[in-house]
């Protein structure tokens, strides 16, 4: 197919006149920032939460309330407060270490990097989320895909050297409130495997925050994970040695 | 009279007999004990995979010996386990449950099986307590004792006495989770087992597990591992609701193909070795024939037939034949038994290869079977035969007259 002289600056124009719009409106648009301040958004310079997690598979549900401390993106402990089988479980993140404390038998564990996919806590939310998702506005390389009167789009595809979980991450932010709608995960293969769907948006020490997350694995419908802040508060003061293996195993 | 005759000529050239026979009782000699060897490889194999650990027939729910999927859990019968155990077939019934999770013993933690078992059933049909290096095997009292792979306890850092921690998640959802002692550490040659296989006492894994009461399968030892799958259609008939039986067989396609696959490759090795004896024994027997192409005349001459020739030579080679399966036969069974006391161990030289989902051991070990004398020894008489055939012919077609000229 041949395609006429007069018409092919007009078919360049039209295809690159768009693309310079986006890129326009892109640079006006921090990305990574956008990125780092949702990845962050539960966090803070330091929190200190009260949260449910409800947990639904084939074969059982729970519920579980967990109270939960964080200081800035590293930092991170949590424990479960019901049920009473469970009391005291906690969950301790050091940088890149996950760490387990089981009251039952008084002793904690470390989580070996091979087991870091594993489920944690029971949840569809895995080790690697807790330790990755801090990183991920370093590990990916941003660009807007769409935006619309109320939403961007925005694709995450890993930087070449970065040892990451996801093949692509699509975020969908709200313009009003930079605030999360639904983030979807794809694996190697560009397959849709995870999507965590955010809403109940509250205001929170000024900010704005979904206070309720799903977390829906697609090749189980009919499982999910629903993660509700019941409290939360942000600049919390706590100890220096708060975040350590000894505080994980006070009871 | 033929063989009176046929016996004198062997013993005329007292050298090249011997040397022929020699040859023959050497070739099969090695023959047997080569298939000795081979199939000892194949015993290996197939302990390593069923004695070690799986059983010759496991009892489970559909699916579950793909997926190993926790939920596919059942109650053992009592009624069934009864039967079982009073089948004269069946030598061991060994029910078990099967969790996965982390094993952790200080700052090291790893992913590990965990077999829950009764340990005197588990005796019955795996024979890891043959396989100890340290400790010894958990008591049917003791009631949080793990008996774990070597590997595993290097990685770990245990020794017998020393405390593990185990955390799963259970069948409705939490966190399973309670301390082990090490009572014995085992070492099977078998890396897969050796770095993550471990057992513990049923009832502490189903608790653990939260399926109290249930199990995942149960496994059996039987008396002739070969005829497994006739033993399992027999077996089903006493199977209740939605369990299946499967044999090692179906569970190792590629074992049971390559242990099947013996009496084909057992032959061709057979075929290649005595196709050079046949050489030379045929080589001698036309020799001795051309030697004596006068004595031939003068025999026709005096009125012997020309199949009585023929039979002469062949029964001088049937005889030389018969005598080398003899001394070859006695010669392999000495140095096959010498295989299967001693051996050779390899160990310091060769890790264990793992193939066709087992393993197969640095050792040189040999069994003693029906199959590896049997067919060195038909095999060698036809060769004696068929090497003494063409020479028989020569003789028989000489005209008496040319023959008595010939010098």
């Amino acid at each position: 197919m041949t395609i006429p002289h007069k018409i092919l600056p007009w078919l360049i124009f039209m295809i690159v006149a768009p693309l310079c719009v986006l890129a326009q409106t892109s640079s006006d648009l921090d990305l990574r920032a956008l990125i780092r301040e949702v990845e962050d958004q539960y966090t803070g310079k330091s929190s200190h939460a009260l949260m449910t997690m409800q947990v639904r598979t084939e074969h059982w549900q729970r519920s579980l309330k967990m109270e939960a401390w964080s200081r800035g993106r590293d930092r991170f402990l949590v424990r479960i407060l019901e049920p009473a089988k469970e009391r005291g479980v906690a969950t301790l993140k050091n940088d890149r270490e996950v760490w387990n404390y089981l009251p039952k038998v008084d002793r904690t564990i470390k989580i070996p990097p091979s087991m870091m996919g594993g489920a944690w806590m029971g949840s569809h939310i895995t080790n690697n989320d807790l330790v990755k998702q801090s990183h991920i506005d370093q590990d990916y390389d941003f660009s807007l895909l769409e935006q619309t009167p109320d939403f961007w789009r925005i694709e995450g595809l890993p930087k070449p050297e970065a040892a990451v979980v996801w093949g692509k991450i699509v975020y969908q932010i709200g313009r009003a409130d930079r605030v999360p709608q639904r983030i979807a995960y794809f694996d190697e293969d560009m397959a849709m495997v995870r999507e965590i769907i955010f809403d109940k948006v509250q205001t929170v020490e000024a900010r704005r925050l979904p206070m309720r997350m799903t977390v829906q694995p697609l090749d189980k419908p009919e499982e999910q994970t629903l993660l509700e802040y019941e409290q939360i508060a942000f600049d919390v003061s706590l100890p220096e040695n708060f975040f350590s293996l000894r505080n994980l195993k006070r009871r | 009279m033929l063989l009176s005759l046929a016996l004198r000529n062997i013993w005329r050239n007292k050298r090249r007999t011997l040397l022929t026979v020699s040859a023959m009782v050497v070739s099969s000699a090695l023959l047997i004990l080569a298939l000795g060897i081979f199939s000892g490889m194949l015993n290996d194999m197939l302990a390593a995979a069923t004695e070690q650990y799986r059983g010759h027939l496991v009892i489970s729910m559909p699916g579950y010996q793909q997926d190993r999927e926790i939920f596919n859990s059942f109650v053992p019968d009592f009624v069934l386990q009864e039967e079982l155990d009073k089948d004269p077939d069946v030598l061991g019934v060994s029910p078990r449950l099967r969790g996965f999770g982390l094993l952790s013993h200080g700052q090291n933690t790893y992913p590990a099986e965990l077999l829950g078992i009764r340990p005197r059933r588990e005796r019955q049909v795996t024979n890891l307590g043959k396989h100890l290096t340290a400790g010894r095997y958990p008591t049917e009292e003791a009631a949080d004792a793990a008996l774990l792979g070597r590997g595993l306890a290097q990685k770990l850092g245990v020794e017998p006495g020393d405390e593990l921690v185990f955390v799963t998640q259970a069948a409705d959802g939490s966190i399973g989770n309670d301390l082990l002692t090490v009572t014995g550490i085992f070492a099977t040659g078998d890396t897969t087992h050796d770095n993550s296989l471990v057992l513990v006492p049923l009832a502490w894994l189903q608790k653990v597990m939260v399926l109290e009461g249930k199990v995942h399968e149960i496994a059996l030892r039987i008396h002739r591992p070969s005829e497994a799958s006739v033993l399992a259609d027999r077996l089903t008939a006493l199977l209740p609701g939605q369990l299946r039986i499967v044999t090692w067989g179906s569970l190792m396609p590629e074992l049971q193909e390559a242990i099947l696959s013996f009496d084909a490759s057992r032959l061709i090795v057979a075929v290649i070795l005595y196709l050079a004896t046949g050489l030379g024994i045929l080589n001698t027997v036309y020799m001795s024939v051309m030697e004596r192409t006068r004595e031939f005349g003068v025999l026709m001459a005096i009125g012997m037939r020309t199949w009585q020739i023929r039979l002469l030579v062949l029964s001088e080679t049937l005889v030389m034949g018969l005598l080398s399966l003899i001394a070859g036969c006695s010669l392999g069974a000495l140095m096959t038994l010498y295989m299967q006391q001693v051996g050779i161990d390899l160990s310091r030289h060769l890790t264990p290869i793992t193939y066709a989902g087992s393993t197969i051991l640095p050792r040189l070990h040999a069994v003693n079977e029906v199959g590896n004398y049997l067919l060195p020894a038909v095999m060698l008489l036809i060769i004696a035969l068929l090497a003494g055939w063409l020479p028989a012919r020569r003789a028989a077609k000489l005209q008496p007259a040319d023959a008595l000229r010939e010098e």
